[in-house]
């Protein structure tokens, strides 16, 4: 049976930075959910609110930035209400965090057998010895080769490939419910790349575990989630199933991403491009955050933001959009 | 057919690791040795870029097409072998011979927030070639030629009183791209030029270097990791692995049929956004380091076909008959 609650789920959620003259909105509105076992990719731009949404899950906003509004409810219970007592308990536990840059999530100075053992013991009361067995049986699970000679290594000693199959390691170690994973394949190459992402979605599919995939790769997202969401400018501007948006995306500035891609065009012919770049937070136009850049503006996009409609199984936040399923329906309604 | 423009023979580069004579030496049971390692970055490559074409050099990290990049504009001094520009030998050129070469040769960079000095404003920035490569030309024909190359990457001429930190990454990169044209090049090495940037804004600057190339006649060498970018934008494609050269072709031929046990797995590695899964060809172990190479063909430890002469004896480059050029001894004995 299906249980009704989701295992997160994120209802309205503001996060802002106070900053000298008056506060930034980093994220405005967000609402999704995760289901048990689903694997979800938030795509968008650098500045969209990728990596601050993923922080926020597991309530890690740093002064000058705070949750102004909203839930993040995990199995009912809100964690942006939580103590950090209580939240300790969960992250790295129940929800663990893969970071994009490797070498800056491992400690240098202590070894990867120690670096594990001590998530461990955080969370679990157990003696070193049973703590080093599962550290090794994970490191086992994201074949790496020879892993009792890991234990005693320490990070420089690994290649950067090696290094993120450690991290995979390490937030499995706990069995958590959800990964979170903030762009873990950016900073390696091509063939790596698609080693750790078939391997991350291996694990999830085995383990059932659920996946939150931070990335700005359509290609990745693509592949490997089930569900997407698209940010742009702090805000969710489409969300849905991935093949869907992928193969017919709805908002003017998903199409525009997917088009502009290399890959989409002619080889040698011009690129489709997005004029313009994503305006910086300190002066989000008004209405549509997308509108100066978006071909259908109108009055009504410059003034007010838009709410989510619905087009197939796609939430779509845009007032084309709208009009065009409205007048898909008088039309409908006409010819009956 | 016609001379190239650009040509690399033989071109060799190691880098020197062991540091000065007492370093190098050791004494070890009862005797002292002098021990010397270097990185082998290229182990001779021979390239020809014709001229208008874009011939991009594509690999993952650590296999020398940056340093290929450096030793063609003369900021690195071969270890062995020549550069070639026209009929004329210029990496051993002193000097005021180089100047002219200097100014038909620009380069773009990948970090377009490095390559602006932040304390010059883009006027001066991009006044400084024109002043020291054409000093006969006058204070407003200068100016002249400024506005004309802002005006030509979508900069408004009007900006030039900015400093660099004002522009964002997209906007950087263009002026960075004014930089290289004001002196009216002809041949442009280009490295990682949108790797930095944003999705939407690689489509840009990607249009952009395509326009230059059209009204401006240019010649591109164009080093890159991004396939996806390669096939949209190279006229030929020389794939590149340890400091070798392991496939050459055309650009279309290369995608259609990848000879090159290594061209196959990085080809199969770009994440395409048809794909429901990862779908890729596993490569055994890891990138061996440059400092000690290994023996024969240097791909030999990850390739699946590898036999024993691929173990003891460099492949030469041969020529296939879909007109691609390969270096491996399975494409050759017909085994692939």
């Amino acid at each position: 049976m299906k249980s009704d609650t989701p295992l997160l789920e994120v209802k309205d959620l503001d996060v802002r930075f106070a900053v000298r003259g008056g506060d930034l909105t980093a994220l405005r509105g967000i609402s999704f959910s995760l289901d048990k076992g689903e694997r979800l990719g938030l795509v968008g731009e650098s500045g969209a609110g990728k990596s601050v949404a993923a922080f926020s899950i597991l309530n890690l906003i740093a002064r000058p930035g705070y949750i102004a509004g909203g839930q993040i409810l995990f199995e009912g219970k809100d964690l942006a209400a939580m103590s950090e007592r209580e939240l300790r308990k969960i992250r790295g536990n129940r929800i663990a965090m893969i970071f994009q840059d490797p070498m800056m999530t491992l400690n240098p100075v202590l070894s990867i057998g120690t670096q594990m053992v001590e998530a461990i013991k955080a969370h679990r009361r157990v003696s070193t010895k049973a703590a080093r067995d599962i550290a090794l049986s994970k490191l086992r699970k994201v074949q790496i080769p020879s892993p009792e000679k890991r234990l005693d290594q320490y990070p420089h000693e690994l290649s950067g490939g090696m290094r993120q199959r450690v991290i995979i390691a390490i937030a499995l170690l706990l069995d958590p419910e959800i990964i979170v994973a903030d762009e873990p394949t950016t900073a390696l190459d091509v063939t790596i790349q698609a080693e750790i992402m078939a391997l991350l979605l291996d694990l999830c599919e085995q383990e059932n575990v659920a996946l939150m995939l931070i990335t700005h790769d359509l290609g990745v997202v693509s592949q490997v989630t089930q569900r997407m969401l698209v940010m742009y400018s702090g805000r969710i501007i489409e969300q849905g199933p991935t093949r869907e948006i992928i193969n017919d995306a709805q908002h003017p500035y998903t199409q525009g991403l997917i088009n502009a891609l290399p890959q989409m065009g002619e080889p040698g012919a011009r690129l489709f491009q997005i004029p313009g770049s994503m305006p910086s937070l300190k002066n989000v136009p008004t209405g549509c955050p997308f509108h100066p850049r978006c071909d259908f503006a109108t009055d009504q996009c410059r003034k007010t933001m838009p709410e989510y409609v619905r087009s197939g199984n796609v939430d779509v936040a845009c007032y084309e959009v709208s009009n065009l399923i409205e007048q898909e329906k008088n039309m409908q309604e006409a010819g009956s | 057919m016609t001379s190239p423009l650009v040509e690399i023979r033989g071109l060799e580069k190691r880098f020197d690791l062991s540091g000065s004579l007492l370093e190098q030496i050791t004494f070890k049971g009862g005797r002292f040795q002098r021990k010397q390692e270097a990185v082998h970055a290229i182990n001779g490559v021979d390239l020809q870029v014709h001229k208008g074409e874009a011939l991009c050099v594509v690999g993952e990290s650590g296999c020398g097409k940056s340093t290929i990049a450096r030793t063609v504009m003369g900021l690195l001094s071969p270890s062995a072998g020549e550069v070639h520009y026209g009929d004329q030998r210029i990496d051993n050129l002193k000097g005021r011979d180089v100047l002219p070469y200097r100014r038909k040769m620009q380069m773009i960079f990948q970090n377009p927030y490095a390559s602006l000095n932040p304390r010059m404003t883009i006027q001066q920035t991009l006044e400084e070639p024109i002043h020291f490569h054409r000093p006969d030309l006058a204070r407003n024909e200068v100016r002249g030629k400024v506005q004309e190359v802002m005006e030509s990457v979508g900069i408004d001429p009007d900006w030039g009183s900015r400093f660099g930190h004002e522009f964002s990454g997209g906007q950087r990169q263009r002026i960075a791209i004014a930089r290289a044209l004001a002196v009216d090049p002809e041949f442009i090495v280009a490295d990682e030029p949108i790797s930095a940037l944003d999705v939407s804004i690689q489509a840009q600057v990607l249009n952009l270097l395509m326009e230059a190339q059209e009204t401006r006649n240019l010649t591109y060498l164009f080093i890159t990791h991004d396939l996806a970018v390669v096939e949209h934008f190279g006229t030929r494609v020389a794939v590149m692995y340890l400091g070798r050269v392991c496939e050459l072709a055309e650009t279309k031929t290369l995608f259609a049929e990848p000879r090159h046990p290594y061209t196959q797995a990085l080809l199969s590695a770009i994440p395409r956004l048809e794909d429901a899964r990862p779908n890729y060809i596993r490569l055994q172990g890891e990138v061996p380091t440059p400092v000690n190479l290994p023996s024969g063909c240097v791909f030999h430890g990850r390739c699946p076909y590898a036999n024993e002469r691929c173990r003891q004896e460099i492949p030469q480059m041969i020529a296939t008959d879909g007109g691609a050029q390969v270096a491996c001894h399975a494409v050759e004995e017909g085994r692939l």
